[in-house]
């Protein structure tokens, strides 16, 4: 990485690895006291080259590692590779497939947002009160998940040509009392927390990106709409079974920490009505079309996937040579984009010591997201 | 019968035995001592007795591991957790010690570009000063372990306003950018807390007309201060979580922002101490609290009649005040630290002058004896 000079008036704090809250990255800041004049981030510190490693792999093969690049929102990601997979070999997906795919991936993004908003609550010095109570409902999904794909974490469940299987017995009553269960926890969460005001001094006006800034700088998922953006892919470029369902792009206007966390509590909203909506409307059909085991591409062609995970939109960009693995794969992640932001936002705004992990959880990073 | 009962039967008519026989046998023995004897020992090993028991360290110790083991319960039920659980039995309560023989038989580092002695003594001292300061406070009318007369509130105050200079200090030794942040920190919010908590202490001692705390306990027996004086007592309330470093304003030891503040470099039996003088300063300051503003070891008074005088009421009184701490810290997320001084200058600052003019208003008209 590029380690600029110090200025002989700030001190330069090494913020991570070790750091309690820093995660497994490495931040370097500029601090004047209380104020931080610089952030530097250490991206690539984790760097695990999983675009290198998925040219190693055929086509079937390369979901495994690619659902290692954000271990808590899977199914968003491995949806962005399938369906790129699915372009570049032309095959159709069946209507109830698509269905399944969008009820994992509305799941995939409550269980997310579900630990970034304990990990921001967490950052005010909330000692892990919130962060447990999100942790603990966040089994009542991954019961779903066990249920549905077989594994808690990390399913593998999409391939090309639709889902491995069909919902089981009963299950869609199993979403609905889910729904209703998360539904009670989050009116909790919102009385206990948002409606502190403790809480909402900490993060009022902290870390503010203005709608300028946040297009100039390319920010993207909750960041960009928390700074009043309305752009979601879902809603833009419909796929899976998004065009079918009812749902709005949540938006706020202010663009500071507590904006961005109310634009993750009210998605988790929207997820679960869509929750509820797929339990009610999924069409019936086949899950699966036939596919081989190890199909081969034709020559020269190029597939771009857009899919709004819960850090923002990942693209993934497929290049085949008539092989049966892609030639190359190119990943453009939200976290990416978004540490861009966070390094800008000390001379954006006005940053303390104090406010560092409030803003850097903001963004909620994911740094082997960032880092690929 | 077998053997096993028969001997446990041996053994209990023996404790029986004792029980019955035994306090008799004592005071024969010491019928049997000549007077002076007595005196003198009497004479000379109350305060010895004081030191070790009461308001001096196993009381303090006691205090420490029992508010720990709280928090930790309450904390857990908060959490969804259950808290220590396979160390004595559920309630875990053998898990303070246990914790405490971890720290102790732990090797403690000492950085290398670190200020030896300093960094040394100054987990020691951290505890040793609040400790100092709550021998002042009286636990009974004849129950003051360093009786100061008419100078123990100021002596109280000017002991306790010792305590953040170690912080400062053990930050600067460790030398490391986590702890000189964190021991600024301390510095700017010890500033910001003390001042008011000294002109509150100053109202009360105005309207008992004394400086001398047992003085101001007995200029309570009609009327505890917290009445007169509500707006002082809330804000000596909200100062001495401040002072205390409690989670609101734990901003010197910020776990999610600066490690774990001064007391980063501290591991060991070092870093042990450091904790224990959180609770030590946290008692100091509650126990100054209630003999200011609860009525101290009297018992409430019911019809003008207050309850009969007894430490434990003290004890009582610290326990609520220990219960609505940790629900604090259950409740609230950590402040910044600009929002705490704004805090402590803006509001508590004029809060507490308000409350000395009251108290000159009261004391002027009469209203108050």
């Amino acid at each position: 990485m590029r380690e600029a000079e110090v200025k002989p008036e700030v001190m330069r704090i090494s913020w991570g690895p070790q750091h309690p809250m820093s995660g497994q990255t490495r931040i370097l800041i500029d601090v004047d006291g209380e104020v931080v004049r610089r952030i530097i981030a250490d991206i690539g510190f984790t760097h695990r080259g999983i675009e290198k490693i998925l040219e190693r792999r055929t086509f079937l093969q390369g979901i495994v590692p690619i659902e290692r690049m954000v271990m808590v929102d899977t199914a968003n990601v491995a949806l962005a590779y399938v369906q790129a997979v699915e372009e570049a070999l032309g095959i159709e997906v069946p209507e109830r497939a698509k269905w399944i795919r969008s009820l994992i991936c509305e799941m995939g993004r409550i269980n997310s947002h579900l630990y970034a908003f304990g990990l921001q609550v967490e950052c005010t010095g909330y000692f892990p009160a919130v962060f447990l109570w999100t942790t603990v409902d966040r089994e009542v999904l991954l019961d779903l998940f066990e249920k549905l794909t077989g594994a808690r974490w990390s399913y593998s469940f999409f391939i090309p040509g639709g889902v491995r299987a069909d919902l089981p017995e009963g299950f869609r009553d199993e979403i609905r009392e889910a729904v209703r269960y998360l539904r009670r926890r989050f009116q909790d969460y919102w009385d206990a927390m948002v409606e502190n005001p403790l809480f909402e001094i900490r993060n009022r006006g902290v870390g503010v990106l203005s709608r300028e800034d946040a297009i100039r700088l390319g920010a993207t998922g909750p960041v960009l709409r928390g700074s009043g953006v309305d752009m979601d892919v879902r809603r833009d470029e419909p796929y899976a079974a998004y065009g079918d369902l009812d749902f709005k792009v949540v938006t706020e206007r202010e663009g500071d920490c507590f904006a961005r966390l109310k634009v993750r509590y009210h998605e988790i909203g929207q997820s679960l009505n869509m929750m509820e909506q797929i339990a009610d409307e999924i069409p019936g059909g086949p899950v699966r079309m036939k596919v081989p085991l190890f199909p081969r591409s034709k020559r020269d062609v190029e597939a771009l996937s857009r899919v709004e995970t819960s850090r923002g939109e990942l693209g993934v960009h497929i290049f085949t040579d008539g092989g049966l693995k892609p030639y190359r794969v190119r990943i453009n992640s939200p976290t990416l984009r978004n540490m861009y932001v966070f390094e800008r936002l000390a001379e954006l705004d006005r940053v303390l010591v104090a406010d560092l992990p409030v803003v850097l959880y903001s963004i909620d990073p994911w740094y082997l997201d960032c880092d690929r | 019968m077998d053997v096993v009962t028969l001997l446990w039967l041996y053994i209990l008519s023996l404790v029986r035995w004792l029980l019955r026989e035994a306090p008799g046998l004592v005071l024969d023995l010491l019928k049997g001592l000549p007077g002076w004897l007595w005196d003198f020992v009497w004479f000379n090993f109350k305060p010895l007795l004081q030191i070790i028991v009461m308001p001096g360290l196993a009381f303090i110790l006691l205090f420490a591991m029992i508010a720990v083991w709280f928090e930790r319960k309450f904390l857990a039920r908060a959490m969804l957790r259950i808290g220590p659980f396979y160390c004595g039995k559920r309630s875990g309560w053998l898990q303070v010690i246990a914790d405490f023989l971890k720290l102790f038989f732990k090797e403690f580092v000492i950085p290398e570009d670190a200020e030896r002695m300093l960094f040394l003594a100054s987990p020691i001292l951290l505890p040793t000063i609040p400790a100092l300061a709550i021998t002042l406070i009286p636990f009974d009318r004849n129950w003051v372990l360093f009786d100061a007369g008419g100078l123990s509130l100021p002596v109280f105050l000017v002991i306790a306003g010792l305590a953040p200079i170690i912080p400062i200090f053990a930050g600067w030794a460790a030398n490391n950018k986590y702890t000189i942040i964190g021991s600024f920190r301390t510095a700017y919010l010890y500033i910001s807390g003390e001042i008011p908590l000294v002109v509150c202490a100053a109202a009360s001692a105005l309207l008992a007309g004394s400086l001398d705390l047992v003085d101001i306990v007995e200029a309570q027996r009609p009327l505890w201060f917290a009445v007169p004086q509500i707006v002082g007592f809330l804000v000596f309330f909200v100062g001495l979580i401040l002072e205390a470093e409690r989670t609101p304003f734990d901003v010197p030891t910020a776990e999610t922002e600066l490690v774990m503040g001064w007391r980063t470099e501290f591991s060991g039996i070092l870093f042990g101490f450091t904790m224990m003088a959180e609770y030590v300063s946290f008692l100091g300051w509650t126990l100054l609290f209630i003999t200011l503003y609860l009525g101290g070891y009297m018992g409430p008074s019911l019809f003008g009649v207050p309850l009969y005088d007894h430490v434990l009421w003290m004890l009582l009184k610290l326990t609520v005040i220990v219960v609505v701490i940790v629900l604090i810290r259950t409740v609230y997320p950590r402040l910044r630290l600009d929002q705490t001084l704004r805090l402590g200058w803006n509001y508590l600052m004029p809060l507490a002058l308000l409350n000395l003019f009251i108290t000159i208003a009261l004391k002027l008209w009469g209203l108050m004896p």
